[in-house]
């Protein structure tokens, strides 16, 4: 029994001590270092090629070996580095409960006069002689002026003072600790009950179904449809802007929700799910149509549209024309040739055959060059090749993300109570010539408040 | 161009290291005017070139918030230096002591050095989209404040260690000896590789002195460093009773250092974790997704964390926490640039 009762003890000991912490941190982080240098690669491929820049191809398999065998190409969710994050978690808990019922109590418990030899161990000491009767009412007044709670008590080495202030501050240090753990459980919860996937969805079409990291399809019970795609550049550069989706949320065959709009850093919301702009990409399909704005003699517009070597007319003419080739990004370089810059739509441009009375012309038109809009046959303006693209949208449900936020708060609060608003206390013994000062927070950090005091205690006396 | 009064502004920083260096030998009071004067200078021309920065990029942004400079590695180097600058001033100020001066010179010096030398652009660039973010603003913003925090703990704790080391053989001695000598000589390095360099686009930082084409020059800038290095490991009694002439004792430098650190820490942790994290939340759904440049601020964080549980509860004195402050600047120097250099991420710092 008295065996047990000792392993007990050892146990959480061991676990409510802070030399446990203190090796967290270095051996959590050293962990956690490894895995910025080898690559997090599933695929052996990545892994072999970093170990054969140091070593021949086959020690970089065994290297490959030894690194899967310990997880490190995927360390950070790896059995050790997680075991190691419960340790940190279980060691701040056990700590807590360890220390904070004794600290509640000392808030409690009325203050008892400290014995001499205590105080003289303090690092804190400064003394001053002085002959003064009043000196104790001074202390003190000086004391109360700058807010600090006062006891007095009668030893046989002189009156004591202790003055405290901001105590109930040094609470603040398990708020911190507690924020912790509150956002090691919002992450928990994140991993067990939410999902992370991604989709690519091709203008025009829509998806119900997410692809997740591991490669698996997960349902999310309504539809999602791209009307369109687009990505807006600097003026003249091929910087992108903004990436933007036209969404629209389709259930049971209605849209619920439409003219979503969603780009980089705002996302959207639907069902507890996010929608996140996150990629596109070139994706010619079948349904990919061109289209063109055409204004006629008196300065209508007509809308045009056509797949590829599909015949259209121009309107109110006898004209047929029909595009024959298409370029995401066509560039005039300085001898006026044409060329591909990019396979971004950074420019798109398309060569369009013109038909009238069986004789044929082609030009090319650049969406983003209006000169090239004039043809022989009036003004046709090039808008877009609409249904070629696909956005790529991160998709994510994670109830845990609101524990996330509060614990961020807490210890941002906590840590800025815990740090700046740091206790004070003081014990100063008034005997009959001289006073001392003590402190027990460590050097350095509160003499120059002594010393405030001592000054004033003595502009008093003038 | 809002680069080139910056680099006035840098160049301010340099001359200001020697004035400091008489100024402590001699104790002239003019001198220690002169050379706080032209920190301060350096210090006010530096927040003219920045507001011409935020206008450059105001005229291609249009927007307030977008167009606050620090969106790329120069920018950040930049206001990283400003924000020491401004910190070294408070302290200077609020302490009345001038002898930190030389070692923020010093960094400021190199740090403005490297953006000529690592061919890092300057020109103002347009935000690409995942950069339009109020949250990245104060993440990059408080990131560096706290920094610059660290920075000047640095100093504070290399002061210290040599200070308050009794053997001069021992590890924590020689390593911050050295590590002055070290710096001593890159601050010369890139002064020379800068006046020498033609075209900064192809020259190489350490072109001028270790890594010199001639054999020669190369083999004496090696001698010249380790020469450095031993002579503030030998100099260093000369070294501590100039630091004592000035009333800097070891308590005081701890206390600086540590001051440094409960200031900068709450800052980091807001700024560099949490308002990163709410970004990457915001941007890509997602909140800590172990990127390098992640994973570096969180290593950054628990040693920093280490510091202060072994001072507070283990009860480390003296110069093992100073140590600690050290390798605590060490990691976020490697957060900050080590990780673009050397490990890829999503961090648009990376392209230099
Ligand atoms: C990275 C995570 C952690 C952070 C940011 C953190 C932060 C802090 C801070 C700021 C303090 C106050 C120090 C001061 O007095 O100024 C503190 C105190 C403390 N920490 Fe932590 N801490 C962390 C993890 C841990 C862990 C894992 C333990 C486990 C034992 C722990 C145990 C303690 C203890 C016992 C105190 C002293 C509390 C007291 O004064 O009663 N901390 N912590």
């Amino acid at each position: 029994m008295g065996k047990i009762d000792k392993w007990n003890d050892r146990v959480w000991n061991f676990f409510a001590s802070v030399d446990l912490a203190v090796a967290l941190f270095i051996i959590i982080s050293i962990g956690a270092a490894i895995g910025t240098v080898i690559p997090q690669s599933i695929e052996p491929e990545p892994v072999i090629k970093f170990f054969s820049k140091f070593m021949s191809i086959s020690s970089a398999h065994k290297a490959y070996e030894i690194v899967s065998l310990f997880d490190l190409n995927n360390l950070y969710h790896s059995w050790w580095f997680t075991f190691l994050l419960f340790m940190f978690a279980l060691n701040l808990i056990v700590c807590s409960i360890d220390r904070l019922p004794s600290l509640l109590k000392s808030f409690k418990t009325s203050p008892k006069p400290y014995p001499l030899e205590i105080l003289e161990k303090m690092p804190i000491k400064s003394t001053i002689e002085i002959n003064n009767d009043k000196i104790l009412e001074k202390v003190k007044e000086v004391f109360k002026k700058k807010g600090f709670l006062i006891h007095l008590f009668e030893t046989k080495d002189g009156v004591q003072i202790q003055a405290r202030k901001r105590s109930k501050t040094r609470l603040a240090v398990y708020l911190t600790h507690l924020s912790i753990l509150i956002i090691l459980a919002g992450a928990l919860i994140g991993i067990f009950f939410g999902f992370r996937g991604s989709m690519n969805i091709v203008e025009g079409t829509g998806l119900n179904f997410a692809i997740s990291d591991e490669g698996k399809a997960i349902p999310l019970g309504f539809e999602v449809r791209c009307d369109k795609f687009e990505v807006e550049y600097y003026e003249n550069s091929g910087v992108p802007k903004a990436y933007r989706s036209y969404l629209k949320i389709i259930e049971n065959g209605q849209p619920v929700k439409e003219n979503i709009v969603i780009e980089v850093n705002h996302p959207f919301t639907y069902k507890g799910i996010t929608f996140y702009q996150a990629s596109y990409g070139f994706q010619p399909t079948e349904h990919a149509e061109f289209r063109f704005t055409y204004f006629d003699k008196k300065g209508k517009e007509h809308n045009i549209s056509a797949h590829f070597e599909e015949k259209f007319k121009i309107p109110e003419t006898s004209v047929n024309a029909f595009v024959i080739d298409f370029s995401p990004a066509l560039g005039v370089d300085e001898a006026g040739r044409l060329f591909n810059m990019s396979t971004d739509m950074i420019n798109p441009a398309v060569l369009v055959v013109f038909e009238e009375k069986g004789k044929q012309t082609q030009q090319w038109i650049l969406s983003k060059i209006p000169e090239t809009w004039e043809t022989p046959y009036g003004r046709l303006r090039f808008n877009e090749l609409w249904g070629a693209q696909f956005t790529g949208l991160q998709v994510r449900q994670d109830p845990g993300v609101p524990l996330i936020y509060i614990g961020s708060i807490l210890m941002c609060v906590g840590l800025f109570i815990c740090l700046f608003l740091r206790p004070l206390n003081y014990f100063v013994i008034v005997s009959k010539n001289k006073i001392t000062f003590y402190s027990p927070t460590s050097k350095g950090m509160i003499e120059k408040q002594i010393d405030e005091i001592i000054k004033e205690t003595k502009g008093d006396k003038a | 161009m809002s680069y080139q009064i910056i680099s006035i502004a840098g160049l301010l920083y340099i001359i200001a290291m020697p004035i400091y260096i008489v100024y402590m030998l001699t104790k002239n009071k003019k001198l220690g005017f002169a050379a706080t004067g032209m920190i301060f200078s350096g210090a006010l021309i530096h927040i003219y070139g920045f507001i011409q920065r935020f206008k450059e990029m105001y005229s291609i942004n249009h927007s307030f918030m977008r167009s606050i400079p620090i969106t790329n590695l120069y920018e950040s180097l930049v206001f990283f230096v400003l924000c020491i600058v401004l910190g070294y001033l408070f302290i200077e100020w609020k302490y009345k002591n001038k002898t930190f001066g030389v070692f923020v010179s010093i960094i400021a010096g190199i740090t403005i050095g490297i953006t000529d030398l690592l061919g890092i652009t300057k020109e103002v660039q347009p935000l690409v989209p995942a950069l339009k973010s109020n949250w990245l603003l104060a993440h990059v913003t408080l990131s560096f404040i706290a920094y610059a925090a660290f920075a000047i703990s640095f100093i504070t704790a290399l002061i210290h260690i040599i200070m308050g080391t009794e053997n001069k053989k021992s590890f924590k001695y020689i390593f911050s000896t050295s590590a002055l000598g070290f710096m001593f000589f890159m601050f010369v390095s890139v002064i020379l590789d800068v006046v020498t360099s033609s075209n900064p686009k192809s020259v190489k930082i350490f072109h001028s002195t270790l890594g010199n084409p001639s054999i020669g020059i190369s083999l004496f800038s090696w001698l010249a460093l380790f020469g450095t290095i031993f002579l503030f490991w030998g100099l260093s009694n000369r070294i501590i009773k100039i630091f004592e002439n000035f009333k800097i004792t070891p308590q005081f430098l701890e206390d600086v250092t540590y001051k440094a650190i409960a200031f900068g820490f709450p800052i980091f942790t807001i700024g560099g974790l949490v308002f990163g994290a709410i970004w990457a939340d915001q941007a890509w759904g997602r909140y800590w997704g172990w990127d390098p440049k992640e994973t570096w601020s969180l290593i950054t964080w628990f040693v920093y964390a280490f510091y202060l549980h072994a001072k507070f509860i283990k009860g480390w004195k003296g110069t093992k926490t100073s140590m600690i402050a050290v390798i605590g600047f060490l990691v976020t120097m490697f957060t900050y640039l080590g990780v673009n250099l050397f490990l890829s991420g999503l961090h648009s710092y990376g392209s230099m």
